[in-house]
């Protein structure tokens, strides 16, 4: 491996966090270069969503150091994180039920609004301009998820599938420099996983860099630039998808061991 | 609730502003005109009474409906403003205005508090911690006696000043239409900004730690400060009607304030419909009214009004508001009856 590159968006260094006895991640390092999809796969149960809970914020290692863009978010809790540009989605999907797709949306705008105190009881101009900007945002993000007709459902109505698609929608409301989708296509048939990969492209090409937990191979292989396999909590390999699919303790740990 | 429902979103921003306005407008109307409508002292007392319940109600809202605190301490917060309004008038000889202000300020203050200590407790924790912070007031207005006078009481507190306007007649608030006519529009005023609020991003905001504060983390949002944020508001609209409670009724005894005064607010909130400020509303001009038109039977309009209750919570969960966007929505679709 190389050195840091200046490039790095995302850098974890050493991360560790125990449950109890259990060493859910042991000394997982590993840094994403900004305008690329990363993938972490790994057995059930091997840490995946701890690590991506350490990343976002949701928990605080035990040992270990998070950065991004050049801060330290060691110690940054989760809701000032998203301020520098990390989003996330959740592997098992939390959205805002009784709120309407749009709804959901717009409440993620909310994080760069700035509009002055007092228009939050007497609204002016510049409230109304930031209600136009919330709603024109929202309505693109739900046509680019393709949930454009779907806009005044309440999000508890809406099929698993779109639901998927209206977290990750959601997510990119705080307008993200990283998103990181935990099992985005769990659950989805093949054609939505299609559309998924079609949108996390179109995504990579605007400069946005993914990271995402899946257990899709066929999507990992697609648009993953980079693997990272981790078992037992540890990382295993990290690598490009196709030398993944070659290693032979990446193997084990699916399969098990030949003998 | 059932499906059926589920598919219509909660939504709080419908009413296009033309339509409000000419609510505000009605609502303004109608509190100029009500006390001469109903010109007894007996109705008058009970229109004071219904604007104390609908502030008492909707800033209930703001923090249960909204931001989804089930906070059962509104008691505590409503008696601190009524002894702070007095006792900084009566011991610091302050005027009416200022002390009103500082009661208000006083109240959203311990809510303030109170939720920095429940920070960590939710749902039926913080309900218990709440309350528990409602018996621990209740207890210290009994048992202060040096400076609330215990069960005794504070007497012959004042109504609010007159109110002189160049130009026009003097305005003496032992006036029951006038002193209406003051808590009423106050509580016009406090309605007026808890709706603006709910309908800006922080409506949104509350709205989402309602619903799960782990995405609503992922969203930027700071749940912990928000949460603060309403119960202070919540606690000072109690505050407000605390303080126009004093001069109004002119005794002060914490029986007031007992916890049993908390669960009548959230049965408003409850009956009118959680998460909107007209169900709320509605819910506490009902439930204060109600009792009075059903003395004529006697001890029988306790039954009657628990069952009504109980029928109300069972059968619209979403409250009065419910059964009029039901009806509402039957009406716009004669033909396809639900």
């Amino acid at each position: 491996m190389t050195a840091p590159a200046p490039s790095a968006l995302l850098q974890a260094r050493g991360l560790c966090r125990s449950f109890g006895g259990v060493r859910a991640v042991h000394d997982i390092t590993f840094e994403m270069p900004t305008g690329t999809v990363f993938a972490i796969i790994g057995p059930n149960g091997a840490g995946k969503s701890t690590l991506l809970n350490l990343l976002s914020g949701v928990l605080r290692p035990d040992a270990g150091t998070v950065a991004f863009g050049g801060a330290d978010l060691t110690d940054t809790p989760a809701h000032r994180r998203v301020r520098h540009g990390i989003a996330r989605t959740f592997q098992k999907i939390r959205l805002f039920k009784q709120l309407s797709a749009h709804d959901n949306v717009v409440a993620g705008c909310h994080v760069h609004c700035a509009i002055p105190a007092w228009q939050y009881v007497v609204h002016g101009r510049a409230f109304a301009q930031n209600q136009a900007r919330c709603r024109d945002e929202a309505a693109r993000l739900l046509a680019f998820m393709g949930l454009g007709g779907r806009a005044q459902v309440a999000a508890g109505a809406l099929s698993y599938g779109e639901r998927r698609m209206l977290e990750i929608a959601r997510a990119l409301a705080t307008a993200p420099r990283l998103l990181m989708l935990d099992e985005p296509a769990a659950g989805l048939n093949a054609g939505e996983v299609e559309a998924l990969v079609d949108r996390l492209q179109t995504l990579r090409q605007n400069g946005l860099a993914v990271l995402v937990v899946e257990h899709n191979m066929d999507l990992v292989m697609t648009i993953a630039n980079r693997v990272l396999v981790i078992d037992y909590g540890q990382p295993l390999f990290e690598g490009p998808p196709a030398a993944v699919q070659a290693h032979p303790g990446v193997i084990a740990a699916y399969l098990g061991e030949a003998r | 609730m059932s499906s059926a429902q589920a598919s219509e979103p909660r939504r709080a921003a419908s009413a296009p502003l033309r339509l409000r306005r000419a609510a505000y407008l009605v609502a303004a109307l109608a509190i100029a005109l009500l006390p001469y409508i109903f010109t007894g002292a007996y109705w008058r007392t009970n229109l004071i009474v219904c604007a104390l319940n609908v502030m008492l109600a909707i800033g209930l809202d703001f923090v249960l409906g909204y931001a989804g605190q089930l906070n059962l301490g509104q008691s505590a917060f409503y008696g601190i403003g009524a002894y702070a309004a007095t006792l900084l008038a009566m011991r610091l000889g302050l005027p009416f205005w200022i002390a009103f202000a500082g009661a208000v300020a006083l109240a959203g203050l311990a809510g303030v508090v109170l939720s920095l200590f429940a920070m960590r407790l939710r749902g039926h924790y913080l309900a218990i911690a709440s309350l528990g912070f409602a018996v621990i007031t209740y207890q210290v207005l009994l048992n202060w006696i040096s400076l609330t006078q215990g069960p005794l009481g504070i007497y012959a507190i004042p109504p609010p000043p007159a109110l002189v306007l160049p130009g026009l007649p003097k305005i003496d608030f032992h006036d029951l239409a006038h002193l209406f006519h003051l808590v009423a529009g106050f509580a016009l005023l406090s309605y007026f900004v808890l709706d603006q609020l709910v309908r800006s991003p922080i409506g949104e905001t509350l709205t989402a730690i309602r619903e799960d504060e782990v995405p609503a983390a992922a969203l930027g949002i700071n749940c912990a400060a928000w949460k603060v944020f309403a119960f202070g508001v919540g606690s000072a609209v109690a505050g407000a009607a605390g303080g126009f409670y004093a001069g109004f009724v002119g005794t002060l005894v914490p029986d007031a304030f007992f916890i049993t005064e908390s669960f009548t607010i959230l049965a408003m909130v409850v009956v009118g419909g959680m998460g909107s400020l007209i169900g709320p509303a509605a819910g506490a001009i009902l439930l204060t009214v109600l009792p009075e038109l059903l003395r004529g039977i006697g001890d029988l309009r306790l039954v009657v009004y628990g069952a009504a209750l109980t029928l109300v919570v069972l059968f619209l969960p979403g409250g009065l508001l419910q059964a009029a966007r039901l009806g509402v929505a039957r009406l716009m679709r004669p033909d396809k009856p639900r």
